[in-house]
């Protein structure tokens, strides 16, 4: 087929040009900017009426706490949710252009969506990237097969699992999984579950902190149960506020009153409409 | 648009300054089963006529969101976002094309606004789209009018599109085969304060004028959005009500 000497950009895939000029840019001595991370404890687990999700509140970048109280819990579909641990935009992000993605999915089949189309999806996009877009996620939800719970790795590989943890807070939030998880739990005893396990990851882990975020999902009803618990109340020093009794010294004052020096001159015609 | 071979357009203009696909595209509109819509004064109804090719065509189908599809296998009425929906008059393919563009360009202007589409945007898109079909290489027009239905902070609004890319927005309009008939009865029987189900009946009676044959809930098809914001397509059953109503 011949071409029409139309230059035809190069279709799809990942333009790696910019990774050259960072790579000779470190070399040259510049930092890059860190990330602002989700440091992160996220849960999730199947209980005998659907799935509990779980999420600390605290995003970092660095050492510095930049949000105390984020949301980490994003929505996929309404039988849907998905925490993220990793990048803050890379989760956002990718979680919104899923969520995107099965609501013209729903529309084009007339179906409820599926955990494993939302899986699929994911798995697919992280792949493509190589692990560069840096979202771990723990996917959760109830369809039309059952409950479902699945981890998502940054580089694209997945696990079906009963209970899971990801995050840097993960190994805090397992081994209280590890000891205490059992099949067939009720609503309130793996709600109760899943906060001991966020606790344990905002306690322990430097990267997690502040407050309890819980979703609970069962058969065509979900619970999205922000900040259940707030176990890191903020104290302030002193209820009556402050007060400066010592003023700032006034040495000199200078006023310099701002006047508009333009000349207006009218030159040429006028724009026609 | 347009394979290599074919970057010329196929829709010129004809010496008398028409554009001829363009007019064929309408003939071809003009002969689809009818279609019609109604504004009222808190909210949009649209119905069409839908008049199965043969008794043997095999009607169910196993489809389980209510919410987004009918149990029909053949629905016309279709859903662009929750609350605004759409009809047509002249060729189903080409319809479902259309509706599958304008659900994907409703959820990018949602994905980046996190807000619901405004449906003068929405039909100023499609339109758009229709137009690019009369001006690209090695494609056709559209053999499709539309009747879009929304609801939004404007209020209740209904559009027409037509083959060529223009737009209108209607009181209420009718498209199809038995046109001229219906939009006289419709210019008789409109009143600016009419409600929902005032013009729900008034829709029933102007497709009954030109009906070939029984009117039924199984040959008629109504979509409904009111102040609730929810574009929904009648069951057969509520369908039959109304019909009753109307006898």
């Amino acid at each position: 087929m011949s071409q029409s000497g139309v230059d035809v950009p190069p279709k799809g895939g990942f333009s790696f040009d910019l990774c050259k000029r960072n790579d000779m840019l470190i070399q040259k001595g510049l930092k890059a900017p860190s990330f602002l991370k989700t440091g992160t404890t996220i849960v999730g687990l199947i209980f005998k009426d659907g799935v509990i999700l779980g999420a600390d509140t605290r995003a970092t970048e660095g050492p510095i706490v930049a949000d105390k109280n984020c949301e980490k819990i994003h929505y996929m579909a309404p039988n849907i949710y998905c925490c993220g641990a990793g990048t803050a935009a890379d989760t956002e992000a990718v979680t919104d252009m899923v969520s995107s993605q099965l609501r013209l999915h729903r529309y084009q089949t007339g179906r409820d969506s599926r955990v494993i189309t939302a899986l699929t999806l994911l798995k697919k996009h992280l792949f493509s990237y190589q692990g560069h877009v840096s979202a771990a996620l723990v996917l959760g939800g109830v369809d039309i097969t059952g409950p479902h719970l699945h981890t998502i790795y940054p580089h694209g590989s997945t696990d079906t699992l009963p209970f899971a943890t990801m995050g840097s807070g993960s190994l805090a939030a397992m081994s209280v999984f590890e000891a205490k998880y059992k099949e067939g739990l009720t609503r309130d005893e793996g709600i109760k579950l899943v906060a001991e396990a966020i606790c344990s990851g905002i306690f322990n882990d430097l990267g997690s902190g502040s407050n309890v975020d819980i979703c609970v999902i069962t058969k065509g009803h979900k619970e999205y149960l922000r900040n259940y618990m707030e176990p890191n109340p903020r104290t302030y020093v002193s209820s009556k506020g402050y007060s400066f009794t010592k003023k700032t010294e006034v040495l000199r004052t200078k006023i310099t009153p701002l006047m508009e020096r333009v000349e207006i001159t009218e030159v040429g015609e006028a724009m026609e409409e | 648009m347009g394979d290599s071979q074919y970057s010329f357009s196929l829709t010129t203009f004809s010496p008398s300054g028409k554009l001829v696909q363009i007019e064929h595209a309408l003939t071809a509109v003009g002969s689809g089963q009818t279609s019609l819509g109604i504004k009222a004064s808190n909210g949009v109804v649209i119905a069409t006529e839908k008049k199965l090719p043969s008794i043997l065509v095999d009607e169910e189908s196993t489809v389980t969101n209510v919410n987004l599809m009918s149990l029909l296998q053949v629905q016309k009425i279709q859903h662009l976002t929750p609350n605004i929906g759409v009809v047509y008059s002249g060729m189903g393919p080409d319809f479902r094309v259309l509706v599958r563009k304008s659900r994907k360009q409703a959820e990018q202007y949602n994905r980046l606004y996190k807000e619901p589409i405004p449906v003068t945007q929405l039909v100023r898109e499609t339109a758009t789209v229709m137009q690019e079909f009369t001006q690209s290489g090695g494609v056709r027009p559209f053999g499709v009018s539309l009747l879009v239905a929304g609801y939004d902070d404007k209020g209740p609004q209904l559009y027409q599109v037509d083959p060529s890319g223009s737009y209108f927005s209607w009181k209420a309009s009718a498209m199809g085969k038995n046109v001229s008939n219906a939009k006289t009865f419709l210019e008789k029987r409109y009143t600016e304060d009419m409600e929902l189900d005032d013009a729900i009946h008034t829709a029933i009676l102007t497709l009954k004028e030109g009906f070939e044959g029984e009117i039924s809930s199984k040959n008629i098809e109504i979509g409904k959005i009111g102040a609730d914001k929810v574009f929904r397509v009648l069951t057969p059953a509520e369908i039959d009500d109304y019909l009753a109503e109307v006898e």
